[in-house]
Order: structure tokens, then C-alpha cells, then sequence
């Protein structure tokens, strides 16, 4: 299920929340309206963490993470670590990452099985990467753009990557990822589409500018609707697909 | 008014051409077809050919590019992959994270061959190297050092890249022609040229500049320039057209520059002595608020208004102007000109131009002389074969020199010198007779001058009158006499006009001039003039100076002998306050044996060897008795 939220009049849901197949988490001081988008969904489910990193609200693009794990900047805080620590199932391997490039979100992009990273990343942390989240690591740029994070939604089923992605870049991703993806915008035509929503494997959460039509290739790629898979997009969607991505 | 005259006749001869000052908007079409860059060969065309055949290159390249439609293969490498293990291998290996980050940096991927090479050369490089601090990053990750090598090299490409087209951008471009003299070159400034003009480009543009001469009177609507200067409150514009008028004055063709339109102001806005605007000090120092202070406040705004108004008022003539000479250092000025609600000069405009030579006090006749400077083709006569060889001529100039400025003393000085070293020391040791000897030995001249010339005693005489050897003086004077010589001169005088007498250091010495004068005769010298005092006999001399002796002796005498009475009167001093002490406890005994023949040192110090002896007698005297009468207490 794909829904739109906003969080204190900003449509970039992708900076202030994170979310994962086996936990969520949301930044502190969004209206609850924010809050029980994820909560109506996941509440039952996983848990839907509140915190912040390092003192400061943009916990999605600080931080990366998947089912099996999170990776957490070195700015983070002990209490904020400790409340992690807490709230996370247990299963979940909670790492802090001596790194360069300390914005883990838009360096990392990952679903369970593989991670697309900055080439800049440095080996040991592409090696915490691998051991933490449990994925195969690559270094790959998104449309000529290093911020892989930034540029590309991922989960299990599928994957959003910038708008002007060249066919031959996406077939590419695809055959590494072992994923559709499809070139695509969010947000009323923001290109930064990692930043821009939050996907796992059964829900999405995307900005309230976001319109149906983006909406509904966003519901079709991560398999979100009833019945709903990526071919639908070259059939029943093309024509306003090309109209908006090229 | 300054005004850049026509060329002679179509036929002139080449030294004619130069004879008037040529103008660069009305160039002799015969010298201007001819006109080739200083200094440039015929290069250019080839190296656009060039790039034209690499671009067809680069075309047939993409063309023949295959495009790889499935998905497992790297488009970056250019690599296909069967299966996606391999493409994930692929997408893991290095040679892949290499093209990664050269795609980043915009540079073309690397084949796996040339990046193995690469790798193998930098194995070389590392063991090669001894730098110890970037080793360790080198053996863990070679394909960042790798990518920092690169970067580097790259970096220096393109430093050198950029440097050479860039070299001297010089505000002048010296142009040749067949037409002109041998070792002639006219020279062209730059700012008259369109905006990033080439040095090689300059042949192809000046014809397009060139304007008609007309007799017709030249109007706003033919192509000018607007020139105006700003500093110190003095404000000048002017517009210049291009097109000059021909006048005939007393059967001569001259041109005369257009002035269009111009205008100068001046309000009193720097600031007195202390120099400066007043907003700049107002800036730097707070608001003053002296009368001068708001007076100039007043004025720069009154300026800045007028100058806006005046811009205003030409804003046609100034949008059809081909170029804006400006000169206005300093924000404020600057702000006059380009700020403003609608201003009529923008400062990004790419028609503005410096003045690329010294300027004076913004005027209309200095404004009329930038412009005669500035259009008018600089002339400059250039040996070039001088200038390429002059290392052989200079070292040539310089060779014989050397061997001059070392060469060694002739036998005369060196001989010279030789007795100025040997009278000097005799001096010192005050051997008159040695002296003598010397000076007759070797037959030199009494008034002998010392070599090398010395400014405060040039003669033997003042030196010794000077050191205070009367004997010698006394010798240099009257032993001549002897020898039939000629004595020394004591009327010679130093550079500063000093004779040997008035050099003379002690009493003695002038006494012997006294001798002197005695014994050489009153007619021989002019004694008076010299300050002598009345001539004295030698005897008379030799018995001041024995009286003189026995005097002193009889002191020196006196003196020593008050100086034993003192000394034997010492040790009974000590001695007797030895024993005034001996009922408390003496110093000494206090300190320890340490302090006590310290203090014993102390007490014999400077006495005679036999009052030490009766010193040392009567402390063991002392000593004795005073263990008897430690040895009756017991």
C-alpha cells in the first residue's frame, strides 16, 4: 500500500523517517498525523521507533538499514544508540560507522539482499556494510549522480531510481540488483527519490505532492496494490510515464 | 587637440609610413593586408585540422560503439558478462570502482589490459619510492593510490595545459610587416580588440575595424567610444567618434579626433592631508562630524547625482559606443558608475576596458590624450639578433676585466709597501737610530709618505708625532742634517690639514719640535705658523728632561716607599684584632676550618712574601698558646 504523508509541511518523507521490513523509524516532533501513517500499517507489525540522530531530526538520511540490521553515523549519540539498542528487535545488528561521508542514507541505498554505495565509501565501511546489513555491496552511480542513496527508492520487489536514468543504466542496476527497477519521480517530479519516500516490502510512504500517476508507478514496481506488477507500467501507464520522464 | 594625422601617399616608402603616427582605426590598407603577428608561425591551421580529423575520430567511434541491449554488461568497462555472477564480479572488481571514479572525474574508462599495466607501473613506483607515510595506504589499497596518481598527473596535465596558451598576455600585440624597416614592429592594444582576441587573431580582425575617413562632419550614428576617469572627485567623460575629421591647415592633411560630447566635474570630496574619500573613512572609522566632513559627505553624493544625471542624460551615445574605457578604482567610485536604480553601465558589460597604461588626474585633455594613446599604432624598433646574442658579447666584455681588477701590485708599490711595514714596526718599538739607519740604508727621503696613503698621517713625521715618539721625531727632524738630507717636513699637512705637530700626543713631543726649531734655524720653517713654541737647546731639552726624569723618580720613589711603611705596619694591625677576637669565638672558628683559611687566604692577600711568614708565625703562635691553656684546664 503506497500513501502520502507529510512531516511538518515537508514532503521529503524519505529525511525523516526510515523504514525497513522488520522495524521503522521516525523523527521526533512531526505531527501525529505522521506518526499514525506508519503506525495505522506497521504498529502491529514491527516497531515504529521514535528518535533522533545525533541530535538533529533528519534521521533518513542519516542513517541506512535493512531487515537484518542498521547502520548508524558516528555523530550518533550513546543514549540514542542505547535507545535503539532497546527498541530494535533483537535480531537487528545496530552498527555505528566511522565514516567520511556521514549522511549513511544517501551514501547507502540497500534492500535485504544488495546495496548500491557511493564509490567514494571507504573499504572498511564497505566491509561493515556487507557484514552488517548482510548484502552484497556495490559501488555504482545513479545517473552519473554518486549519492546512490539519494537517487534510488529500493526494496525486495522493486526499485525507483532517478528520472534520467539511460535504458542501458537501468537494465544494468536491474541485472545487479536481481530487481525491476523503472525510472521514476516523486513528490510532484522531485528526481531525488530516496530522499523523496520510504518503502519496504508492503508499504510506501511518499510526499503529499506526489501525484496519482507517480503514485501508481510507485504502487506498481513495488508490487504494492492488488494484482499490481511492474509490466503494468509498460502497459496501462506508458503513455504518461514517457510524457514525465523524458 | 591631439589628433592622429592620415597617412602619406598610397606610394610612400616604408620609413614614410612611420614618419606620422599611425591610427589604428585607419591602417594603410597596403601595410594592413601585409601585417603578420610577431613571433607567429604558420601552426594554426594544422592544429585545427587536427582536431577536426580527432573529432571525425570520435564520431566513427560512437557509431561503431556497440550497444549492448541486455542488461549483464557493463557499459562503463565495456564488458559483457554471460551470467549475472560474472556481471556481479565484474561489478566488484577493480578494474570497475577504477572506471567508476574516472567516469566521476570526466575521464575515459580504462581496458582491463591498460589498467593492469597501470597497476604493474605503480608496483614499481611504491618499491621505488621511500616515502614512509603513504606506504602503508599504498600496500592496502593500491587502486586508491593508483586513482591518486592519476589525479595528480592529471592535475599537472592540465596546469600545463592552461599555461601554455596563457603565457604572457601582454597589453600590447606587436605586429611586422614586409612594409616596414627592418627590425620594426607596430604594435596594437589589445583593449581596442573585441573581447578574448587572439594574439593570432589579431590580422583577421583589425581590417574589420577600420573606419572611412570622411570630410563630411561625423555624427553620433558612426561608430565612437565612451572614455571617462573617476578618482579624487574629479569626474571626465567623453565621447570619442571613431571616424576622425581631415582639416588642412597651412597645407598639411591632418586628422582631428570628434568629440562627440564630454563633461568634466570636480567636487571637493577627499579629505585634506589625511587623503581618502570620506565615505571610506566614514567606513573604516565611524561617521565624523566635522563641517569638512558632512561638507565632502555632501559633495561625493552631489558627484555621484551629477555623474548618474550626465550618464543618463547619453544613455543613447553610450549604448551605441563600440567601447567603454573606464577608470574607477575603489568601490565607491565604482558604485557611482554601475549602481544605481536603472544603471546605464552595468559593470558585467563586455564592452568595458581599462586604460592598460598609467592615467592622470581625470581631465578632458587627459581623457583626449588616453585616446590619442590608446588608437594610435605603437612603434618599436627591435634588434632581435642583439637581443638573442648578447650572453657571448657580455662574457667576452666581462673576461679581461677580471684579471685587471686582480692584477698584483708593480715592484715600486710592492717595495713601497714593504718599508711602510718595516718603518711601522720599528716605530712601534721607538728605535730612532734603527729608523735612521733604515731610512738611510735604502736611501728613502726623510719626508717619506707612507704607502698606501693614509689620511690621518700621511708622513713618517705625524705618524710618530702622532703616536708620540719624540725621539724619533726629534731624529726625522735634525739627523738629516747629518747626512746633508732634507729633514722632514713639519709643515707637510694630513688631508684634514694637520701638521705633525699639531698631531703631537704628549708634551715631550712638542718639545722636541721646539729642539727642532732651534736646531734647523728659524729660516728653515715658518715655526710661528706651525704653533712651535719658542726654540728651546738641546741641552736645555735634555735637562727639562732629566729634571723631569729625577722628578718623577723622586715620586715614584716616595710612592713605593709609602707603600712598604704601609705594609709592615699591616700584620701587627691583624694580628692585634686577631687577639681582640680571640676572648669570643672568631669568625673563622665559626665557619669551620673551611671558612677559616679561606679567611687566613684572605688576610695574606697582597702582602709581601716576609710579612706573610711573620703572619703565618704568629697564627702558630697563637695556636700554641692556646692549646696550653687547654691542656692547664684539664
Amino acid at each position: 500500500m503506497a500513501v502520502r504523508a507529510q512531516f511538518e509541511n515537508s514532503n521529503e518523507v524519505g529525511v525523516f523517517a526510515t523504514l525497513t521490513n522488520s522495524y521503522a523509524l521516525v523523527a521526533i516532533g512531526g505531527s501525529e498525523n505522521f506518526y499514525s501513517v506508519f503506525e495505522a500499517e506497521l504498529a502491529d507489525v514491527i516497531p515504529v521507533v521514535h528518535t533522533t540522530i545525533a541530535g538533529t531530526r533528519i534521521i533518513g538520511r542519516l542513517t541506512a538499514g535493512n531487515r537484518k540490521g542498521l547502520l548508524l553515523p558516528t555523530s550518533t549519540t550513546d543514549q540514542e544508540l542505547q535507545h535503539l539498542r532497546n527498541s530494535l528487535p533483537d535480531g537487528v545488528k545496530i552498527q555505528r560507522i566511522e565514516e567520511r561521508l556521514s549522511a549513511l542514507g544517501n551514501v547507502i541505498c540497500c534492500n535485504d539482499h544488495v546495496a548500491l554505495v557511493h564509490p567514494d565509501i571507504e573499504r572498511e565501511t564497505e566491509e561493515l556494510i556487507a557484514d552488517v546489513l548482510g548484502v552484497e555491496v556495490f559501488r555504482q552511480t545513479i545517473a552519473e549522480n554518486v549519492l546512490t542513496g539519494s537517487y534510488c527508492a529500493l526494496s525486495n520487489q522493486g526499485g525507483i531510481v532517478h528520472p534520467q536514468t539511460s535504458i542501458k543504466d537501468q537494465d544494468e542496476l536491474s541485472s545487479l540488483l536481481q530487481v525491476p527497477l523503472v525510472a521514476g519521480s516523486v513528490n510532484r517530479g522531485s528526481a531525488v527519490v530516496g530522499a523523496g519516500m520510504v518503502v519496504n516490502d508492503w508499504m510506501a510512504v511518499t510526499g503529499l505532492d506526489t501525484t496519482a500517476t507517480e503514485l501508481s508507478v510507485v504502487e506498481s514496481v513495488f508490487r504494492l496494490g492488488e494484482g499490481q506488477a511492474p509490466s503494468n507500467v509498460n502497459t496501462s501507464l506508458k503513455d504518461s510515464l514517457v510524457e514525465s520522464f523524458y | 587637440m591631439a589628433a592622429p594625422p592620415p597617412p602619406s601617399t598610397p606610394a610612400a616608402q616604408a620609413d614614410d609610413l612611420l614618419k606620422r603616427p599611425l591610427y589604428a582605426f585607419d591602417i594603410p590598407r597596403e601595410l594592413l593586408k601585409s601585417l603578420v603577428v610577431k613571433g607567429s608561425g604558420q601552426d594554426i591551421a594544422p592544429t585545427s585540422e587536427a582536431l577536426e580529423s580527432k573529432e571525425d575520430e570520435k564520431l566513427e567511434e560512437l557509431s561503431k560503439e556497440p550497444d549492448p541491449t541486455s542488461g549483464m554488461s557493463c557499459t562503463l568497462c565495456g564488458v559483457k558478462s554471460k551470467t549475472v555472477q560474472e556481471q556481479r564480479l565484474h561489478a566488484r572488481s577493480d578494474v570497475h570502482r577504477f572506471n567508476m571514479k574516472r567516469k566521476i572525474r570526466k575521464q575515459p574508462p580504462v581496458s582491463e589490459m591498460e589498467f593492469e599495466k597501470m597497476i604493474e607501473a605503480l608496483d614499481e613506483s611504491i618499491s621505488g619510492s621511500e616515502s614512509s607515510s603513504t606506504e602503508d595506504e599504498q600496500s592496502s589499497d593500491p587502486l586508491a593510490t593508483l586513482l591518486r596518481k592519476k589525479a595528480t598527473l592529471k592535475a599537472a596535465e592540465e596546469v600545463e595545459e592552461e599555461d601554455s596558451p596563457r603565457k604572457p598576455r601582454t597589453p600590447i600585440i606587436w605586429m611586422s610587416s614586409p612594409m616596414l624597416p627592418e627590425s620594426t614592429y607596430v604594435g596594437v592594444y589589445r583593449a581596442i580588440l573585441p573581447d578574448s582576441t587572439e594574439e593570432s587573431e589579431v590580422t583577421q580582425i583589425l581590417p574589420t575595424l577600420q573606419t572611412q575617413t570622411t570630410s563630411a562632419l561625423p555624427t553620433a550614428s558612426d561608430p565612437h567610444i565612451f572614455l571617462c576617469m573617476i578618482g579624487g572627485g574629479h569626474f571626465a567623460a567623453m565621447i570619442v567618434s571613431l571616424i576622425p575629421k581631415v582639416v588642412k591647415r597651412s597645407g598639411v592633411v591632418e586628422r582631428e579626433a570628434v568629440v562627440l560630447a564630454h563633461k568634466t566635474f570636480h567636487r571637493y570630496t577627499t579629505r585634506r592631508k589625511q587623503g581618502g574619500s570620506q565615505s571610506a573613512n566614514d567606513n573604516s572609522k565611524g561617521t565624523a562630524h566635522s563641517a569638512g566632513s558632512s561638507l565632502r559627505r555632501y559633495n561625493e553624493a552631489a558627484l555621484t547625482a551629477d555623474i548618474r544625471e550626465l550618464l543618463g542624460n547619453w544613455r543613447e551615445m553610450l549604448d551605441s559606443s563600440s567601447l567603454l574605457f573606464i577608470r574607477a578604482t575603489g568601490t565607491s567610485n565604482r558604485k557611482t558608475l554601475f549602481g544605481g536604480d536603472n544603471p546605464v553601465i552595468r559593470s558585467t558589460d563586455k564592452r568595458i576596458r581599462g586604460f592598460p597604461f598609467t592615467t592622470r588626474r581625470a581631465t578632458q585633455s587627459e581623457l583626449m590624450r588616453c585616446f590619442v594613446e590608446v588608437t594610435r599604432l605603437k612603434v618599436s624598433k627591435i634588434d632581435e639578433t642583439i637581443i638573442t646574442a648578447p650572453t657571448p658579447t657580455a662574457s667576452s666584455a666581462t673576461a679581461p676585466k677580471a684579471p685587471v681588477a686582480k692584477a698584483k701590485p708593480s715592484k715600486e708599490e710592492a717595495l713601497k709597501l714593504l718599508h711602510t711595514t718595516t718603518l711601522n714596526t720599528l716605530l712601534r718599538r721607538s728605535k730612532a737610530p734603527a729608523i735612521i739607519t733604515y731610512l738611510n740604508s735604502n736611501k728613502l727621503p726623510f719626508t717619506y709618505h707612507l704607502t698606501p696613503t693614509n689620511h690621518h698621517t700621511p708622513t713618517l713625521l705625524h705618524l710618530a708625532a702622532s703616536q708620540s715618539h719624540p725621539t724619533i721625531v726629534l731624529a726625522l727632524l735634525t739627523k738629516a742634517l747629518d747626512g746633508n738630507k732634507e729633514p722632514a717636513d713639519p709643515t707637510a699637512k694630513n688631508s684634514a690639514g694637520k701638521t705633525a705637530y699639531d698631531l703631537a700626543g704628549d708634551r715631550a713631543t712638542r718639545e722636541v719640535f721646539r729642539v727642532a726649531r732651534q736646531e734647523l734655524g728659524e729660516d728653515r720653517f715658518d715655526w710661528e705658523l706651525l704653533g712651535v713654541g719658542s726654540p728651546i737647546s738641546r741641552k736645555e731639552y735634555d735637562e727639562a728632561a732629566e729634571h723631569e726624569k729625577m722628578a718623577k723618580d723622586a715620586e715614584e720613589k716616595e710612592r713605593r716607599e709609602k707603600e712598604t711603611a704601609r705594609l709592615k705596619s699591616m700584620p701587627d694591625t691583624s694580628g692585634s684584632s686577631s687577639t681582640a677576637g680571640k676572648g669570643g669565638r672568631g669568625l673563622a672558628e665559626v665557619l669551620g676550618t673551611n671558612a677559616a683559611t679561606n679567611a687566613r687566604e684572605e688576610e695574606t692577600k697582597g702582602l709581601s712574601e716576609e710579612a706573610k711568614r711573620r703572619l703565618e708565625r704568629e697564627r702558630r703562635a697563637r695556636a700554641a698558646e692556646e692549646r696550653m691553656k687547654r691542656l692547664a684546664g684539664k
